[in-house]
């Protein structure tokens, strides 16, 4: 897939034509724009882009496990553990806040080590090691709160403010990300390491590269991209509750998908996880404005997430 | 007639794979399918076998004929009996329950046919490739086909069993069925071949009869003349740069030494199973060994460490390309660059300019039929693809390569190529370990030749020796 | 390889065994009495939990306590091992009361007495009900919106086919032709904040006129004046349902109007003096009222024990 290729100048056409999801999404916003007359309006819009962060950002995290042939389960629970953590060591413990944030980011990457150690060491399936991660970080967050949510130090709530009315901080620490995994993917030895791995980890392990420890570097940084999404979320509610982001995992891995990534592995790009987190935004932003019912909410959420994926294995497929 | 094409025409995005191609099948017949990967032998099966539909021209069946096709990627399901994957979809039944006893049977007869003896029970995925090969076409043959299209059954299979197969073929022949052969071994073409169709970019440019000499057909298929079919050009040895010494893995091989010089190719014989892959992998620190060790230019190399292998002065092309060579979902760039991803890139960060400037060197350099370093691996012809796994080796510059089967399912063209870069390695004094079942191959490319049994190393002939010498030694038996 | 299967598991035997005494308070009794909670991930049932503790503590029984983490399936499982285990009476907080009778049905065969709290139980034998009436609840919570404002308004909801959300939803319509609002917006947010906070801001973007907001919970309340920001408490009254303690600091401050107590602590307390009744052969009272109390800014002090 060319979508394997980093550096490549193409026109708006070739990308519409190559992104099955941005075109998608296009769709949505031009079709939301008329039935919605309130979508279109900038504060909307950026709306939207404070909504996508958090998933935005665990499916960045997410993307470079699927690339590499795997599946990360826990970011959800991962995510609610870190900021508990965080918030706790504040308001509880009494850490200065930014040693609380950094406790917390390294919660995210210790859970995500022992994932790794779990996939690349023990052997194990990465849905079981990840799906039982899922279940222990949101164990240890319920223990470490007593239930409660917890206040969040101020460091940490920054992140969900704004910066000036039109710069909300959210939006711009999911373009960082994007930008930091775009990097990773395109320009480092593990990023690319990621695609041979996700594609064919025999053919790796054969071309010398040390597929185990790489392995580890994925669960890493996934687990430390949920770190930061939970401590977005906790950030925009000044709070950090123990049933934070619950069946987030799943949007993340509908996003990165919606994107154009193979569960199979190595395939996918950050700028195709963009826009599926973006897609999903989008359309809850609009499902809210347009008054649908609750009862149908979930279900044309599935069927977009089903049609933007179908569309994109048809045009593969016809090409 | 059995089965008669006219003016076939048969275009893919404009571009044409087939283009005007005259084809039949004659009861009791084996008409052999003659082309360079690329050529169009697919296409035509695929247009005979009614997966396409032709732009122009007709397919023509006599009433009631029926056409199997035994692909070269199997269709048997793995984890199934022998049994239960000949009557796949279609179980004798009673009474609605699967007869277990009467398909027991049914398989038991049917393996007779093609003479294997292996237990219905045995599950596929305990068989040889060459086992699994002739339960498909056990299969086939039940369902009765009269016209039985044979996709490169040989590449996989070794002289003993090749043997077997065109003796079945031979009596399929017998029997009235018509057989559409396709091969890359122009030595079994001259034993079975009743008729041979050459195909070239997609036109056929000649129908040859029985008997036509190698070279003619080379001709034809190439639309060149080529001097030799093993172009080796010997150098004096050197230094010792690859030394096997007593490797033993319970059950696996045992006691195994060897070595190979600095511009020198070793060929390693042997029948399949008899430890030849599985003593190079352990060599080259994929598996585990129990005892003994590797040397290379005189350094030991560490157990089961790839990357130290790779370190030493290792490469392995590996037998299996698409499962174990290429990353099918990459670029042909990224595939040629993998090797020296880690030793290329600084601080983590991989030096895209010099990967992709390297690259596209060495694809000009072994003249890979690609679009361009962005070209889907997967879109290459398995000769080219080849050349993409031994060229992202010839990157790294090791000291030794070993070459496990590099030109299976390879054209001759393609082949000659590759036998050319094994030339220029040896001229740079390095040294190629060549693994094959290819005997003519291995004899003709070789300098020296150590031959494999029973995962022990039963004798070393030297360069110019027959095919029979190595035979013997390969079917020699050990004391237990 | 086998042994070290067993060993393994012997350890994670031990492990859970040293987990779940943890979980048991009270002690020196005779007497235990097994507690079912739906979930402890909301502070309104670890509440709860903590009113039957305190009760179990005072009444000198010994209680369990299981945690069924909204999942009827293993709620049925949990309450079905305290029969076996030889619980004297079992408190179950229903995941769901429709789905609660295969539990009600294994205590009533093992004999032992089965308090509802919180939610009831649809089918099945219960000797006591301990709930407080969450259509009631949503009435209130109607007439002390329609108090404070007049206008539009939006209704956060919570799961939708959830009882709590039903029940609250159905009391606030009923308790809307009291006061001069009128609903212009009802969207779900799952009883959850941070859903909360964004569905709030999308309901702005389409209406932004609105005067008042009515949440099923807290939580969901907690994140409308996020999404609302200065305007909560000044041009947007929020009300919300369960009286949390974040709930109450909200009030404080002036950015809630008012919320539906429900004292979860009286409930879990309630609950446990009639299983301890029942366990003991005494007279139990079939339904137990506990007061939905309005909680505002006058009398939020008494609340904060």
């Amino acid at each position: 897939m060319s979508s394997t290729v980093g550096s490549r100048r193409v026109s708006v056409r070739e990308a519409l034509a190559d992104n099955g999801a941005l075109a998608g999404l296009l769709v949505l916003v031009v079709a939301l724009s008329v039935s919605a007359p309130t979508f279109l309006s900038t504060q909307n819009l950026l709306n939207v882009g404070v909504q996508a962060a958090v998933v935005a950002v665990l499916a960045f995290g997410s993307t470079f496990v699927i690339v590499s042939g795997g599946i990360d389960l826990s970011v959800g629970s991962v995510a609610a553990l870190s900021a508990m953590v965080g918030a706790w060591s504040s308001a509880e413990a009494g850490l200065p806040g930014p040693v609380a944030l950094l406790l917390g980011l390294l919660t995210g990457v210790v859970a995500g080590l022992v994932n790794g150690a779990l996939v690349s060491y023990g052997r194990l399936p990465a849905f079981i090691a990840t799906l039982a991660m899922l279940s222990v970080a949101r164990g240890l967050t319920l223990v470490v709160s007593q239930g409660s949510p917890t206040t969040t130090p101020d460091v940490v709530s920054f992140l969900g403010s704004d910066l000036t009315p039109y710069l909300p901080v959210p939006l711009l620490v999911m373009l960082v990300f994007f930008g930091i995994t775009g990097f990773v993917l395109s320009r480092t030895y593990s990023g690319r390491a990621m695609y041979a791995i996700g594609g064919n980890e025999e053919a790796a392990r054969l071309s010398g590269i040390d597929t185990r420890r790489q392995k580890l570097v994925v669960y890493a940084l996934s687990g430390l991209f949920a770190a930061v999404a939970g401590m977005l979320l906790a950030g925009r509610l000044s709070s950090a509750g123990p049933q934070a982001a619950v069946g987030y995992e799943l949007d993340a891995i509908a996003a990165v998908v919606i994107g154009g990534a193979s569960l199979s592995g190595g395939v996918g790009r950050a700028t195709g996880t963009l826009v599926g987190a973006l897609v999903l935004a989008v359309l809850r932003n609009g499902l809210n404005q347009m008054q649908v019912s609750p009862f149908w909410q979930q279900v044309v959420i599935g069927a977009v997430i089903a049609l933007a994926v179908l569309l994109d294995t048809l045009r593969r497929r016809t090409r | 007639m059995l089965l008669s094409a006219r003016n076939i025409t048969k275009s893919f995005t404009g571009v044409k794979a087939l283009d005007g191609v005259d084809f039949d099948v004659r009861p009791g017949e084996v008409h052999v399918l003659l082309g360079e990967n690329g050529a169009g032998k697919s296409t035509l099966v695929k247009v005979l076998a009614g997966v396409h539909s032709p732009d122009r021209g007709t397919v023509e069946r006599s009433a009631g004929t029926r056409l199997a096709v035994i692909h070269q990627e199997l269709t048997l399901v793995p984890r199934l009996s022998v049994a239960e994957n000949l009557y796949l979809g279609r179980p004798p039944r009673r009474f609605g329950i699967v007869d277990k006893a009467r398909m027991r049977q049914g398989a038991k007869r049917l393996l007779d046919r093609v003479g294997l003896s292996v237990d219905p029970d045995t599950a596929v995925e305990d068989l040889g490739i060459a086992q699994q090969q002739m339960v498909e076409i056990a299969r086939a043959l039940d369902l009765d086909a009269q016209v039985l299209v044979l996709d490169e059954p040989t590449a996989v299979l070794t002289g003993t069993e090749t043997d077997r197969l065109l003796d079945i073929m031979a009596d399929l022949r017998g029997q009235g069925v018509g057989l559409v052969f396709i091969t890359h071994h122009l030595d079994e073409i001259r034993r079975i071949a009743d008729r041979v169709t050459v195909l070239r970019d997609g036109r056929s440019v000649g129908v040859l009869p029985r008997g036509a000499s190698v070279r003619r057909m080379i001709e034809l298929m190439v639309g060149r003349t080529i001097s030799e079919q093993y172009p080796r050009r010997r150098q004096d040895p050197g230094e010792v740069l690859l030394k096997v010494d007593g490797l033993t893995r319970d059950g696996a091989f045992h006691d195994v030494s060897f070595h190979v010089r600095a511009g020198e190719v070793v060929g390693v014989a042997g029948l399949v199973g008899a430890g030849r892959t599985e003593v190079v992998r352990a060599a080259f620190g994929v598996d585990r060994y129990d005892s003994g060790r590797v040397e290379v230019a005189g350094e030991p190399v560490p157990r089961h460490d790839v990357r130290a292998a790779v370190r030493a002065g290792l490469g392995l092309v590996p037998e299996d390309r698409k499962g174990q060579g290429l990353v099918l979902t990459s670029t042909v760039g990224d595939n040629l660059g993998l090797v020296t991803l880690r030793s290329t890139a600084r601080a983590g960060l991989v030096d895209r300019r010099g990967q992709r400037e390297r690259a596209r060197g060495m694809a000009e350099a072994l003249r890979v039929k690609t679009s361009g370093l962005d070209q889907p691996v997967r879109e290459l012809s398995g000769g080219n693809q080849q050349k993409v796994v031994i060229g992202k080796w010839l990157l790294a510059d090791p000291k030794v390569l070993v070459l496990d089967e590099p030109t299976r399912g390879v054209d001759v063209g393609a082949k000659v190529e590759i036998y050319e870069l094994v030339n220029r390695m040896t001229a740079a004094g390095r040294a190629v370990l060549l693994v094959s079942s290819d005997l003519p191959e291995v004899i003709g490319m070789s300098d020296r030749i150590v031959v494999m049994a029973h995962g022990r190393v039963a004798g070393e002939l030297p360069a110019g020796t027959t095919q029979d010498k190595v035979m013997a030694l390969a079917v020699q038996e050990f004391p237990a | 390889m086998e042994f070290r299967g067993v060993a393994a598991l012997s350890a994670l035997t031990l492990a859970l065994t040293a987990c779940g005494s943890g979980t048991s308070s009270g002690g020196g009794g005779d007497l235990t009495i097994g507690l079912a909670i739906s979930t402890l991930d909301n502070p309104y049932f670890v509440a709860l939990k903590a009113g039957a503790e305190k009760a179990a503590a005072e009444l000198g029984v010994e209680l369990t306590v299981v945690d069924a983490q909204n999942d009827a399936t293993n709620q049925v499982n949990q309450v079905q091992t305290f029969t076996t285990q030889g619980v004297k009476a079992i408190v179950i907080n229903p995941v769901d009361s429709k789905q609660a009778a295969p539990a009600a049905k294994a205590a009533e065969n093992a004999a032992v007495p089965l308090v509802a709290v919180d939610r009831s139980v649809d089918e099945g034998k219960v000797v006591s009900e301990v709930a407080s009436d969450n259509v009631q609840g949503g009435t209130l919570a109607a007439i002390e919106l329609g108090r404070a404002v007049s206008g539009q308004v939006v209704h956060l909801q919570g799961i939708p086919g959830a009882s709590a959300s039903r029940d609250r939803g159905r009391g606030f319509e009923q308790g809307l032709n009291s006061g001069g609002i009128e609903v212009v917006a009802g969207q779900p947010a799952d009883f959850n904040r941070a859903k909360g906070l964004d569905v709030m801001t999308n309901l702005l973007q389409a209406n932004p006129g609105v005067k008042g907001v009515f949440a099923d919970n807290d939580e969901m309340a907690l994140g409308a004046i996020k999404a609302l920001g200065d305007r909560a408490g000044k041009d947007v009254q929020v009300v919300g349902f369960d009286g949390t303690p974040d709930g109450l600091t909200a009030i404080e401050n002036g950015t809630m109007a008012a919320t539906i107590a429900q004292q979860p602590e009286v409930l879990g307390r309630k609950a446990v003096e009639q299983a301890v009744k029942a366990a003991r052969g005494e007279t139990v009272q079939e339904v137990v009222d506990v007061e939905v109390k309005v909680v505002t800014k006058k009398n939020v002090a008494e609340f904060r024990k």
